[in-house]
């Protein structure tokens, strides 16, 4: 979580705009397209200017991030844009991309504030018909926290589906895995 | 950046302070009241910084103030510790070295405690309770201390210089309210046998003065006012 | 004084430099610094960079290989003279050009840095310019200059902190401080290195290189802000070698350095490709195969650079550079899963049948290794 968004998300808070609901044990629909099924509730942060990606936590934004992909169109960012004229690089999802460059993607968003990634693996499995998995590490660069990263996604009739967690290698990550690959196995998507 | 920060997370926390009074147990991990007396407490290095702030709003750190405030901190910390009857044994830098992943881990989870537990963005998940933990791993501390709980303790507090408080008088005499400065900080209380946070505290506020002992003792008692009685 | 005015009227300007450099190598290095009061503004600078080094020291970004520490350390050692037991190196891993010194010793050299110079002598050349600004306290006076600008944020990011990764930009180290302090600092650097023993010929080279690279850049030379405030490149990489050739002799330990970094350069390399910085890094990575063209690790990095780029006509130099990756041996395992990707893409299955296959032979351990199995399976037969 960068300090800028906690910053943003502060302030949309203060105006009553952010809130937290809790995501209940059952069927859940994501978007117009994805389903899954959870077993205990999780916690979903809700606040304009966050997407396109839902963040759901069990500890905290500082400390756990579940991020939700549905229906993610060619060309659009995977992350909330800048500020006009950042000199940040930008990452777009293209519908042509293979899964080495959809995880090459998502590790360009993940390092934009100077975090270090490494990919510990990546392998097809069902998610949402074909798709894949893969497995990282991540060092933050704002607080030197390593944490321990899952990903999952496919590419349905050109849009873009996943499920990324990361949380701190040391007790959470072995806390919450078992529960993200859970949901990740009954993700489906419509057509 | 340290401006940016600083002014963000005195914002979180001043609206977690200014939320309805809470019950006691906010504070308390649930089922936690008391510590046994005798408890031995590993005092981690505390995470001080004082800034001045410039005519121009620029928070400058000072290292005379930092120090100085660090030593008020540790002596009011030893003198509590004395008047609870706990014994407290203090980190070595070395030991500190080697322990470094678990207090950042610890950082972040003191993050998520002042934003979802204090602040506006509670977890419903946690139904209000104080239910945090950083697991066995903690017990490296409890290795190298042989204490049975750690102390945790951060804080950033910020003067106005004396350019930007005559600014402030000046200004306020037009009837323009200039920030003078601003006291935020964290305490927290770990088990160090299941590293479950027992008891957290935060400080957000105007007022306040590290730099002189009296004082610093008030903002200490502030910061450890709900801290665990002993049985 | 009229002993070099009457050469500078005699001789030209030649002349000039030649007593300047006279003067230059009558430079003395101060005595070691006592730690300041720490009421002092330069107290207060000491203590925020003790605390500072403290989290570098735990930070998992610190580069902790103890040969290459120690390797570095010493050279810093021997450069800084009487204060080597002041001086503390930080090796950091992290893929931009830049090193720095806090005015209370502590010395940060960033991998992109240790990447990007050829040899021992440029090394040298870095260290001591850094050094240079602590020995003439260089840092402190941009400090009280910085804060009457409230400039104090930025100039902190100088040292690393509170400032984003990149932030800093290419070639920051070697434009922090204004114009005066930056000539004085190639001075003594220049003379430093120079005593230790290296070719101080290597100073100026460092700046050809970096130059390479920025004019790359897509916005080029002329759009960059540090090059508006601060004292021209040309003008540097001339005093430089006017200097250098007032003091001929030295080694520059090419082969040394190489066989050194030998065991981190893939990472290095990977790091820089992960900048995304598509233009730079093909500059960087041509000079490296020119310059060393008996390593395939450059010209599989090259051609990564241009897959991934993929602009028009890059395919076929990716192709190109991986082919001469694998002419040369001991290439990386990624050049065939890089030239398995392009003919996968290309739609030619039995390039990438034999691409992938040897990648997968290479690399049982990859973490990528059962994605690129399945791709290697459903090619068409």
């Amino acid at each position: 979580m960068t300090r800028k968004l906690l910053g943003a998300l502060f302030l949309v808070s203060l105006a009553g705009c952010a809130a937290v609901a809790k995501v209940e044990t059952g069927d859940q629909a994501i978007g117009e397209r994805m389903a899954l099924r959870l077993e205990g509730a999780w916690n979903h942060v809700n606040a304009p200017g966050m997407g396109p990606a839902q963040v759901w936590t069990m500890e905290g934004l500082p400390v756990d991030q579940l991020l939700l992909y549905s229906g993610i169109k060619d060309g659009a960012l995977i992350h909330p844009g800048g500020p006009a004229g950042g000199a940040r690089k930008s990452f777009a999802f293209r519908s042509s991309m293979q899964p080495d460059e959809i995880v090459a993607m998502f590790e360009g968003m993940l390092t934009r504030d100077g975090s270090s990634f490494r990919l510990v693996k990546l392998e097809p499995t069902a998610f949402g018909g074909r798709g894949f998995r893969f497995e990282y590490s991540l060092v933050r660069k704002v607080d030197n926290v390593q944490h321990a990263g899952i990903g999952y996604a496919t590419v349905s009739k050109g849009e873009l589906f996943a499920l990324l967690y990361f949380a701190p290698r040391i007790e959470f990550f072995p806390r919450h895995r078992g529960r993200v690959e859970s949901i990740a196995r009954t993700i489906q998507i419509k057509n | 950046m340290a401006t940016k920060i600083t002014a963000v997370l005195i914002a979180w926390l001043a609206l977690a302070f200014a939320a309805p009074a809470w019950a006691q147990s906010k504070n308390l991990a649930p089922g936690f009241t008391t510590l046994p007396k005798g408890a031995k407490v590993a005092i981690m290095p505390t995470d001080i910084e004082l800034f001045s702030i410039s005519a121009g709003g620029v928070l400058e750190p000072k290292a005379d103030w930092t120090e100085t405030a660090s030593q008020h901190f540790r002596a009011a910390l030893l003198r509590k510790k004395t008047s609870l009857g706990l014994s407290a044994v203090e980190l070595a830098e070395k030991d500190a070295d080697d322990v470094a992943e678990l207090n950042a881990l610890h950082g972040a989870i003191a993050r998520a405690i002042a934003i979802h537990h204090f602040g506006p963005l509670g977890l419903p998940t946690k139904d209000g309770k104080l239910d945090w933990s950083l697991g066995e791993s903690v017990r490296a501390i409890k290795k190298v201390t042989g204490a049975d709980y750690a102390l945790f303790s951060w804080m950033r507090d910020s003067y106005a210089s004396g350019e930007r408080a005559a600014m402030m008088i000046g200004l306020a005499l037009f009837g323009i309210g200039v920030g003078g400065g601003a006291q935020v900080g964290y305490a927290s209380l770990v088990d160090l046998h299941n590293g479950r946070v027992l008891w957290f505290n935060r400080l957000a506020r105007a007022s306040g003065d590290l730099r002189e002992a009296e004082k610093a003792d008030e903002t200490l008692d502030a910061l450890l006012s709900e801290f665990p009685a002993t049985k | 004084m009229n002993r070099r005015r009457f050469l500078a009227a005699g001789a030209g300007c030649s002349a000039c430099l030649v007593a300047e450099l006279a003067a230059a190598q009558d430079w003395q290095a101060p005595a070691r610094f006592a730690r300041p009061e720490l009421a002092s503004d330069e107290g207060g600078l000491w203590a925020l960079m003790d605390r500072e080094e403290t989290r570098l020291r735990r930070s998992p970004f610190a580069l902790r290989d103890p040969q290459l520490h120690t390797h570095v350390q010493d050279m810093a050692c021997r450069l800084a003279g009487e204060h080597c037991p002041d001086v503390r190196v930080h090796l950091v891993r992290t893929p931009y050009f830049n090193a720095s010194m806090a005015p209370n010793g502590m010395l940060q050299v960033w991998t992109g840095l240790l990447l990007r110079v050829d040899n021992e002598a440029q090394l040298a050349a870095v260290l001591g310019h850094e050094i240079g600004h602590y020995l003439a306290r260089h840092s402190v006076e941009r400090l009280r200059d910085a804060k009457s600008r409230s400039a104090f944020g930025q100039f902190l990011g100088l040292f690393g902190i509170a400032g984003a990764v990149g932030q800093l930009g290419l070639i920051a180290s070697m434009f922090a401080y204004g114009r005066e302090h930056e000539s004085e600092a190639d001075r003594i650097g220049a003379i430093l290195m120079r005593k230790a023993g290296y070719d101080a010929g290597e100073a100026a080279k460092i700046w050809e290189n970096l130059l390479l690279e920025i004019k790359a850049r897509p916005e080029g030379l002329s759009n960059s802000p540090l090059f508006a405030r601060h004292p021209a490149p040309d003008d540097r990489m001339e005093a430089l070698a006017s200097l250098a050739a007032g003091m001929p002799g030295g080694v520059a330990n090419d082969a040394a350095w190489r066989e050194r970094t030998k065991p981190f350069l893939r990472d290095w390399l990977n790091d820089e490709i992960k900048r995304g910085q598509h233009e730079e890094s093909l500059a960087l990575l041509t000079r490296m195969m020119l310059r060393s063209p008996s390593m395939p690790e450059y010209a599989y990095a090259r051609g990564e650079v241009y897959r991934l780029r993929a602009g028009d006509g890059d395919l076929d130099s990716a192709i190109a550079d991986f082919k001469a990756a694998a002419a040369i041996g001991g290439e990386p395992a990624e050049t065939h899963r890089g030239l398995g990707m392009i003919y996968r893409l290309r739609k030619q299955p039995a390039e990438a049948r034999s691409g992938l296959q040897r990648y997968l032979e290479l690399a049982p351990q990859a973490p990528d290794f059962a994605m690129m199995k399945t791709y290697l399976e459903e090619l068409p037969q």
